[in-house]
Formats: structure tokens, C-alpha cells, sequence
């Protein structure tokens, strides 16, 4: 494999410069003080900066963004009810942390505790939390076409949860917020320094020029460091107030509570098929726990998660009820996969369901279900020949023998990356100097390694003449965001985009093109590379394990075949698989954010969430369709697909092994005590 | 709020300051030393990201007082490189792509700096055992396994 140097040396000296690196003179440091109750009125509020001083709400923006009504729209402040366990409720300032931390105590709050709404089925049966709704849906929607099959040879029908999984990226959240007086300036980790000036221009009503988003070195975003949160707005706003730079890094209890969680998804499945094992139908109800507050991810994933649940296969009739529902928890938020692994996860388990009743091998059966060209479903998810694929995915992860022994699972999917609207990109050549930023910041994915490639493919240069620059707004004048595995895509091709137009614009005035003719001028070029239609790639799965009698499973090996186009760095690739494949073996065996009944958090530390450590992890196989996608760089998604096709393999293993059909995840040893076979 | 007055050898410098007496040795280390290369990750002891060595042994700094480490020396990853030079070990995570977006990385470097200091040819086994007290959430491990592996044959010559 070639070497390529994707790590860069600065950070392996302690000399990264991450946002709670960033030091300030007269610096004041920020604490948020949280309801401690799940779900309560709020009788008053002293001390402290409340929502008596800064009222309003927090915008959407981001992954997932949707655009909110006024009552159940998350507010900067819980002034009159708190809805969450967490929500803030005041915060306070000093010149260090502990003083801060101290200041809490100050401020008082006089709570009317009310019972609070907890779970997808609660929410459906109690009474509304917000009296101006006649029930706890936030939204309710259908895709597909009713279609009758009740007399079909096989009805099966059953019901599934996925519990709700914290992003945990080991640096949490945070920022520092300095104003000068008409310039407000942010610094921040973030997945995207435009969705963040988005939506702090939006939420306090300023003019964009007035403000500006730099990236910090970020420490893992999986989602969470996409969007918009009140803590952020609360600290830009006290900068402007106080006249001094604010920091706030958010400690790891206050992501458990207060950072949004992915998953949190019940499906409910009907398929019909023949007897031959041809799916005839799908029938089913998405219900996603949106959560307190309205807009943003808990609203849009239902849909998004109805419309990828037929999965790979020609299904000809499907109808698919998606719902939000709100609770009193934190508001559910794009988790890496973000509804495309619970989507695989109904289907996958239908699939096996029907293997078992049928008595057919899994393998077999999708093979009689996939597709021998392209293929639109009903609810909308478009793919390629599926067939093709996963015979050759078959054989790539030897299923033959390694089914035999009884201790493996399957799964195939379908990875639908955020292709729309496109991507930014700027190109700057000076001083012998290239200089390029993208408008999706990477957060430890090597988007500088491959952006130095293709620049240096097109362009002919050395790649250490070009300088991969952080997110900041005011040297890139849009962008979208690193998220939904598509930077690689939609960030490669605006690349490849920009650097055509520079090359055009030299052939245009020197008759030809030369790397020297590149360097020795200037030359300053933005585009917005859009993308229409979708960039949809399938994948596959393998997975063994091994179950002890104390309902432990030991991970013994997990074999990929994804179809990620052309790879673009190798070290990263294998990085973002393996790395993925890890957190959904997580959300499979361990991971978990857990209330007790009357709405307080019971997993506050990072252990309790059940991250996975060095001691468990399998061996892995990993095997890549030889592929190109249509853009000039030839790359397809590949950031999300582990954590989307390793679940759903992983339990079927699990299946095998305990002879106990599985419906949730996590599946804890308790659930599998004595049935080591 | 007491203060203590604490001396701190660290990096092989001197460093002293009256302190707050709840002072951690973390905050001593990034916000009266300057040393920002050692992080905080949770505030439970849990994920590693703040690990240091303490009088050459691996410590998580989010859980001693600085007071406790008055009169004791303190070794970030700031200190391993000597004249610039890298550090096997950080050398090693460079080339087997032991990092993605580097936050845990000083924690991970500085527990394998130590494991190596007493077990120089670690088993795999061993290796998984002495770094599950920090946590990586990009890499999936893997690659921090085949790092240590690469300092241990590099520091042994391979033999």
C-alpha cells in the first residue's frame, strides 16, 4: 500500500490548536446551569444571565435542518418550563472555571416539577407536554402507495428499537466568542463554520458581515458538531454584553444530558412475500423520539428513515408511516449514519426473518430479491444493480464458508450520502503559495490529504506547495458542511472544479498551461460545485462472533465490500471503516443513553455510555468494489456505511449464536444469560 | 478558597505558583505551565485524554490535585521530543496512521511511552490491555495497535 502521510505532525506534539487551547486576554469562562428535572414549570428565575434578558430561540441549521413553530421551537433559555433533563436554564461568567463553577450556586430557580413524558410509547398514549398541540406528534407523514396483499402466501410482522447513542467525540463541545464592538468573531469545533454562522446570525438577529466563524482544530464531530446549539448563542451574546471574550467547553456530563443523541427509533415492520422467498410488500411505522423541541434532526429523520426502508431489493409495493414524537428528553440529533442505520436495521431484520421462516440461507434469499439493474422503490430510494454486487460481495467475504460454522450474520445496505446542494471550494495562488479551503471542515477525516491530491493531479504541482486551510466564513463566502459522507464527495469535486477553472484561465491567457506558469501568478477563484440528484452506493457486511455462558459476545471478525468509487487515500479509507465499524459494534453490544422513569439521566460519564475500548476489537477484512462514480475524481461515500451495515450483521450473528431473535439494540449480556448453545 | 504553593518539575522545568488547593494537575499543566498538548476529555477518569507521566508512570491529570504533585516530575507530550526530534513513538503514530482528529492522541502517546518503559516488546494482547484506559472514538484502534507495535520495534531495533 502506498505511504501517504495523513496524520499531520503538529498534532502527535501536543501542538494542536483546539478551542480550549485558545486563550484570550481578559477572558471570561462560561457555566451553564441545567434543570435538573426532566420536565417542570418554571415560577421564576434571579441571577445569573436568564431568558428575562435574552429571550428567543435557537434556529435550526445544518444536517437535517427544518424550520420550526414558535411554542415547541427549543428557546436560548428555559424561562417559564424547563422540557429536559439538562436544558439550561441561566448561565454565569468569570475570569476562571473554578470561580465559574462556583457562581453557580447563585442563581435561583423555583421549579414546579410536572410528570414527564419518557418513551415512544408514552408519548403516543399521555397528554400533550405543549397545550397548544392535541397530541405529543411533532410530525406525521406517509411515503409509498397503500397497496392490499393481506392474502399473500407469508405476512410477517414485527417490531424493533434502537436505543439512543450519545456521538461522544472525545473533545466535547465548545467555543470562545470575542466582539469588538461591530465584529462578533467565533472560534469554534465544528463540522461547519457556515452552518454555525447561519445560525447565530439567525438566532440573534445580526447582520452577516457583522460576524465571523473559524474552525479550531476539531477533536471528532460524528454528527454532533454540525448544528446549531443555545449554549453557543448564549456565549456570543454575553461577548457583545460583557465586552470581553467568552469561553465555553462543554464538560462530558453535559453532553451526556445536554448534547443531542442519534437513533432513538422503534420501527414497526409487515412484509409480504411468496413462497419462494420474492418480497411482495412493505408495510410500516417509523416513530422517532424527537425529543423536547421541534426542528432539526428529531423532525426530519423519520421521513428520511421511511424512504431508505425497503433497502436494496426490488419491492414493488411499499407504504411507510414516519413519525416524530416529542418527549421530555434532549432533542434527538444527526449521530454518524443518522437514520440510515436504523433503516437497515427494520429491513435487514425482516430479511432475516423471513430467511428463518422460509428455511432459506439469508444470503440466498437477497440474492432473490436484489436487483439486475437500476432500481427506484416506492418510498424513493434509488440504487444500482444490487444483484451483481452482492454476489460478488458474497464471494469477496467468502460467506460460504464462513456460514457454516453458524456464527455469522449478513447484512446489505444502502449508503445515501448528503449529495445535494453541492459543495465550495477557494483556491488562492500567491508567493509561489497555494492555499485552498473547502466549505465541509474536516474533523479528523485527512481532507487535507486528499485535497492536496487532487490538486496536485490537476494542477501538476507538489503537494507540499499547497497549504489545506480550517473553516473560517470570511475567507470562503459559502459552504455547506462535513457531514452525511459526502465530502470526498461533493468536497472533491468542487475541488477538481476550482483547480479546471484556474488551469482554463491560464491556457486562456498564456496559450498554455505549466505548473511554473501556475506559480509564479496570482490567482484567486471560488466556486460552488452544485450537485443534483443523489450519488447512492451499496455495501455489505459480514460479521462472527462468539457468545459466552455469561451472555458476553466476543467480536471475532468483521468482513466489508463497499463500493466507495475511487479511494482517495487508502489510510484514511481503512481509518473511516474500521473507525465506524467500531462505533456500530458499539451501538450493538454496549452504547446506550438510559433515563430512569421519572426522567433523570443514568449513563453521565463516557463509561456508562458504553464507548468501546482497545481490549475487544475483532479482525477485519476489508475488500472494495472496483468502481468509479460519474464526478471527474471518480469518488462515492464511504463515512457512514460501517455504522450502517455492521449492526444489523452483528445481530443477526448474535441470532445465530444465543437462538434468541434479536429487536433492539444495545443487546446486553443480561439479554443473553444461559443461551450459549 | 485555600492556595498552595506548589513546585512542579515538568519537562524538566521548574514550575512554581501559588495555586487554588483544589486546583487539578491538568488545568496546572494548560493553564500555568501553557501546555495545551494535554486535554481533557471528560471530567470522570474515563477517557484518558489528560494522561501524563508522574515520576515516569502514567497518570490521568484530570485526577490529581496539582497540589499532590508538588515536588514530583511531570512529563507531557510536550517533553518527549527532545531538540525537536520526534519521539519514536510519535514518529510511529505518524506512519501507522495512529490518529484522525488527534485528541486523544497525547493521552494515547504518553500511556504507550510508559508501557514501553517497562515492557519494551509488549504482546498484542498486552498492548489492547494498557491503552483501554484511553479512548479513541475515530480510529477504531486498530491503527494505535499497529503504532505501538512499530515504536516497540523501533525502540528494541526490531529484535
Amino acid at each position: 500500500m502506498e505511504e501517504e502521510l495523513s496524520s499531520p505532525e503538529y498534532l502527535v506534539r501536543g501542538k494542536g490548536m483546539y478551542v480550549d487551547d485558545i486563550r484570550l486576554p481578559n477572558m471570561l469562562h462560561m457555566a451553564v446551569l441545567r434543570s435538573p428535572y426532566p420536565r417542570a414549570k418554571i415560577l421564576s428565575v434571579k441571577g445569573g444571565l436568564n431568558g428575562n434578558e435574552l429571550k428567543g430561540g435557537v434556529e435550526s441549521v445544518g444536517e437535517g435542518a427544518t424550520a420550526s413553530a414558535s411554542e415547541t421551537e427549543e428557546p436560548i433559555f428555559g424561562t417559564t418550563s424547563v422540557n429536559y433533563a439538562g436544558q439550561p436554564v441561566a448561565a454565569v461568567f468569570a475570569d476562571d472555571l473554578y470561580k465559574a463553577q462556583d457562581l453557580l450556586e447563585s442563581v435561583e430557580v423555583d421549579y414546579e416539577p410536572l410528570k414527564p413524558v419518557m418513551g415512544i410509547e408514552e408519548a403516543l398514549s399521555m397528554p400533550p407536554i405543549y397545550s397548544s398541540l392535541q397530541t405529543n406528534i411533532m410530525s406525521d407523514k406517509w411515503r409509498g402507495k397503500e397497496f392490499e396483499l393481506e392474502n399473500a402466501p407469508v405476512v410477517l410482522e414485527d417490531r424493533f428499537f434502537n436505543r439512543r447513542v450519545a456521538t461522544n467525540p472525545i473533545e466535547p463541545r465548545g467555543l470562545v466568542a470575542s466582539s469588538d464592538g461591530s465584529k462578533l468573531t467565533i472560534w469554534i469545533s465544528t463540522q461547519s463554520a457556515h452552518s454555525i454562522k447561519e445560525g447565530i446570525v439567525g438566532s440573534l438577529r445580526l447582520k452577516p458581515e457583522n460576524v465571523r466563524v473559524i474552525q479550531a482544530d476539531t477533536g471528532g464531530g460524528f454528527g454532533l458538531k454540525g448544528g446549531m446549539y443555545t449554549e453557543y448563542l448564549i456565549a456570543a451574546y454575553a461577548a457583545m454584553k460583557y465586552k470581553r471574550p467568552v469561553k465555553w467547553i462543554e464538560t462530558r456530563r453535559e453532553h451526556m444530558m445536554a448534547s443531542r443523541p442519534g437513533r432513538g427509533v422503534v420501527g414497526k415492520m409487515k412484509l409480504f412475500a411468496d413462497r419462494a422467498g420474492k418480497v411482495l410488500g412493505v408495510k410500516g411505522e417509523v416513530i422517532v423520539e424527537g425529543g423536547a423541541f421541534s426542528g432539526g434532526m428529531g423532525e426530519f429523520a423519520s421521513n428520511f428513515i421511511a424512504m431508505q426502508v425497503t433497502g436494496p431489493y426490488q419491492i414493488e409495493n411499499a407504504h411507510v408511516r414516519a413519525m416524530s414524537v416529542f418527549t421530555n428528553k434532549v432533542p434527538m440529533g444527526p449521530y454518524r449514519g443518522a437514520g440510515r442505520p436504523e433503516a437497515a436495521f427494520f429491513m435487514e431484520r425482516m430479511m432475516d426473518l423471513l430467511a428463518d421462516d422460509l428455511k432459506m440461507d439469508p444470503a440466498e434469499l437477497r440474492l432473490r430479491n436484489a436487483t439486475t439493474g437500476p432500481f427506484k422503490s416506492p418510498t424513493g430510494l434509488e440504487f444500482e444493480a444490487s444483484k451483481p454486487f452482492m454476489e460478488k460481495a458474497l464471494r469477496e467475504m467468502d460467506y460460504a464458508s464462513k456460514s457454516k460454522a453458524g456464527n455469522a450474520g449478513l447484512a446489505c445496505f444502502v449508503l445515501v450520502p448528503a449529495y445535494q446542494p453541492g459543495e465550495s471550494c477557494r483556491i488562492v495562488v500567491k508567493d509561489k503559495k497555494i492555499r485552498v479551503w473547502l466549505g465541509g471542515n474536516s474533523h479528523g477525516q485527512a481532507h487535507d490529504v486528499f485535497a492536496k491530491k487532487l490538486i496536485s493531479e490537476e494542477l501538476g504541482v507538489d503537494v507540499k506547495d499547497i497549504e489545506f486551510e480550517r473553516g473560517d466564513t470570511d475567507m470562503l463566502e459559502d459552504g455547506v458542511g462535513a457531514w452525511g459522507s459526502r465530502t470526498a464527495i461533493v468536497g472533491g469535486a468542487a475541488i477538481v472544479s476550482v483547480a479546471r477553472k484556474i488551469k482554463d484561465q491560464i491556457e486562456k491567457e498564456f496559450g498554455k498551461y505549466s505548473p511554473e506558469l501556475l506559480l509564479s501568478n496570482q490567482f484567486d477563484v471560488y466556486n460552488f460545485e452544485k450537485q443534483k440528484g443523489s450519488m447512492n452506493s451499496l455495501g455489505a457486511n459480514l460479521a462472527t462472533v462468539e457468545l459466552d455462558s455469561l451472555g458476553s459476545v466476543s467480536v471475532k471478525e468483521i468482513d466489508f465490500y463497499y463500493d466507495i468509487g475511487r479511494p482517495l487515500n487508502m489510510d484514511a479509507v481503512r481509518g473511516q471503516i474500521i473507525g465506524g465499524a467500531i462505533q456500530g459494534m458499539g451501538q450493538t453490544l454496549s452504547e446506550e443513553i438510559a433515563y430512569s422513569q421519572d426522567g433523570q439521566l443514568l449513563t453521565a460519564s463516557i463509561a456508562d455510555a458504553g464507548v468501546q475500548t482497545a481490549e475487544h476489537i475483532p479482525r477485519f477484512d476489508i475488500r472494495l468494489a472496483d468502481s468509479r462514480s460519474v464526478l471527474p475524481h471518480g469518488a462515492k461515500g464511504l463515512g457512514e456505511a460501517p455504522t450502517i451495515g455492521v449492526p444489523s450483521a452483528l445481530v443477526r450473528a448474535i441470532e445465530r449464536v444465543s437462538g434468541k431473535r434479536v429487536r433492539e439494540t444495545p443487546v446486553k449480556a443480561e439479554m443473553l444469560l444461559g443461551l450459549v448453545k | 478558597m485555600g492556595t498552595t504553593r506548589v513546585e512542579i518539575e515538568v519537562n524538566g522545568e521548574a514550575k512554581s505558583a501559588e495555586v487554588e488547593s483544589r486546583m487539578l494537575l491538568v488545568h496546572f499543566l494548560r493553564d500555568v505551565a501553557g501546555l495545551t498538548g494535554t486535554h481533557i476529555g471528560c471530567d470522570s477518569t474515563n477517557c484518558g485524554a489528560c494522561t501524563v507521566l508522574l515520576d515516569g508512570k502514567a497518570v490521568k491529570s484530570c485526577t490529581v490535585l496539582a497540589a499532590q504533585a508538588s515536588g514530583r516530575k511531570i512529563t507531557t507530550v510536550e517533553g518527549l521530543s527532545a531538540n525537536g526530534k520526534l519521539h519514536p513513538v510519535q514518529k510511529a503514530f505518524l506512519d501507522k496512521h495512529g490518529l484522525q482528529c488527534g485528541f486523544c492522541t497525547p493521552g494515547m502517546i504518553m500511556s504507550t511511552v510508559w508501557l514501553l518503559s517497562f515492557n519494551p516488546k509488549p504482546t498484542e494482547q498486552e498492548i489492547r490491555r494498557y491503552i483501554s484506559g484511553n479512548l479513541c472514538r475515530c480510529t477504531g484502534y486498530q491503527d494505535i495497535i499497529e503504532s505501538v507495535k512499530r515504536a516497540s520495534d523501533s525502540m528494541t531495533g526490531g529484535r
